[in-house]
């Protein structure tokens, strides 16, 4: 048995809300970032605001959601967050988001690692079926990342976005519990 | 490869040969409950604590409380009425463990008119459909008393197996009793439901 929650680069952490609320704040003024994590219009926020709706999110002590915060492994910064929802348990379905907030860690494998190590934990522990997730079109880097973890393409919502002054697709990607059994034997 | 049914066709789960699941009002399921209480040798059968009275008013804030306030994905409840009268005879609750697909049951048929004549029987059944057709569940798991041989009995009927025995761990009338723990998996049932041998 390993340790599920340690990867190569990262670690997953308890969700601090006073910690977290203040990392969040700062990410928060990256429209780039903040652009690829949501779809609606990107606002700005207090820390006070943020650390309520953070406080409120884990007042749900249920099976239906496990949210962490993820940490480098070399000197345990807090670069993101990353979060699996159960949509259906006779499914056994979750949802996954994934957001590095720290742009310093972008495109180096930091999401790839927190990826990974949430579909170990999605499928050993929680015993899921598939986990599920959605990504805008225009964040190549963001699926490039999502195949590497073991995602397929399952399909897309075309011209459902609209950002910039012109339109652009949402896409579907899914792994099935046999597919990621197959990958990690 | 999981078993498959090698027939199925979409049934009404909650309706069976003899009984249906229904959702009662509160307020009624609670006057059933606090009359069946009365009769103690059902509370003997169905539970292991002291015997107690309590009003119907405690009843049906216990229910509001379990049943009432939201869903909850681990925890259904039923009530069971006689098919042919619509008599509310009883109750049936499910227990899912979510993580591990692992159904834990309860029931209690609390009109003595209604026992013996396979209506527990068949609300077992419609459990058990409706555990693996609708909730996933991997297997199904009870408990019963040594000096429930009816229960056993109707567990057996409807594919339940002993698994095992807490020897001695209740006293009744003077007496130390066994628990009795039984249970079904998934491909058993579909076995039963495609009629092959055991």
């Amino acid at each position: 048995m390993n340790d599920v929650l340690s990867g190569a680069l990262v670690r997953l952490s308890a969700v601090d809300p006073d910690e977290f609320s203040k990392a969040f704040t700062g990410w928060r003024r990256d429209s780039e970032f903040m652009r690829l994590m949501d779809a609606g219009p990107i606002r700005l926020g207090s820390q006070k605001d943020s650390q309520k709706s953070i406080e409120k999110e884990l007042e749900d002590e249920d099976l239906n959601q496990h949210w962490f915060t993820i940490r480098t492994l070399a000197d345990d910064k807090l670069l993101g967050e990353i979060g699996l929802f159960v949509v259906s348990w006779p499914g056994r379905d979750a949802f996954v988001g994934l957001g590095i907030g720290d742009r310093d860690f972008w495109g180096r494998g930091y999401g790839t690692d927190a990826m990974k190590l949430i579909l170990r934990y999605g499928f050993m522990e929680v015993n899921l079926s598939r986990v599920t997730l959605t990504v805008f079109e225009y964040n190549p880097r963001a699926i490039r990342s999502y195949e590497k973890s073991g995602f397929s393409h399952e399909g897309r919502l075309r011209r459902y976005l609209n950002k910039d002054g012109r339109r652009w697709d949402l896409l579907f990607m899914g792994i099935l519990r046999d597919e990621w059994l197959e990958q990690n034997r | 490869m999981q078993a498959r049914l090698l027939e199925y066709e979409m049934k009404d789960l909650f309706r069976g040969e003899l009984v249906r699941f229904t959702a009662e009002e509160p307020e009624f399921r609670a006057r059933q409950e606090a009359r069946w209480a009365r009769d103690t040798e059902f509370h003997r059968l169905a539970d292991s604590d002291p015997a107690q009275l309590y009003s119907d008013k405690k009843i049906k804030e216990w229910i509001e409380k379990n049943f009432e306030d939201g869903f909850k994905p681990g925890r259904y409840s039923f009530s069971i009425r006689a098919l042919e009268d619509d008599k509310l005879i009883g109750f049936l609750g499910l227990w899912l463990n979510l993580i591990h697909s692992e159904v834990w049951v309860g029931i209690g048929i609390g009109e003595r008119d209604y026992w013996g004549k396979g209506y527990g029987t068949d609300a077992m059944k419609l459990c058990l459909r409706y555990s693996f057709m609708d909730l996933g569940a991997q297997r199904v798991s009870l408990g019963v008393h040594a000096y429930n041989p009816r229960a056993f009995r109707a567990y057996e009927k409807a594919g339940f197996r002993l698994e095992g025995r807490t020897r001695q761990d209740i006293m009744r009338e003077g007496k130390r009793t066994d628990s009795l723990w039984m249970g079904i998996l998934r491909e058993e049932w579909i076995q039963m439901q495609n009629g092959e041998q055991r």
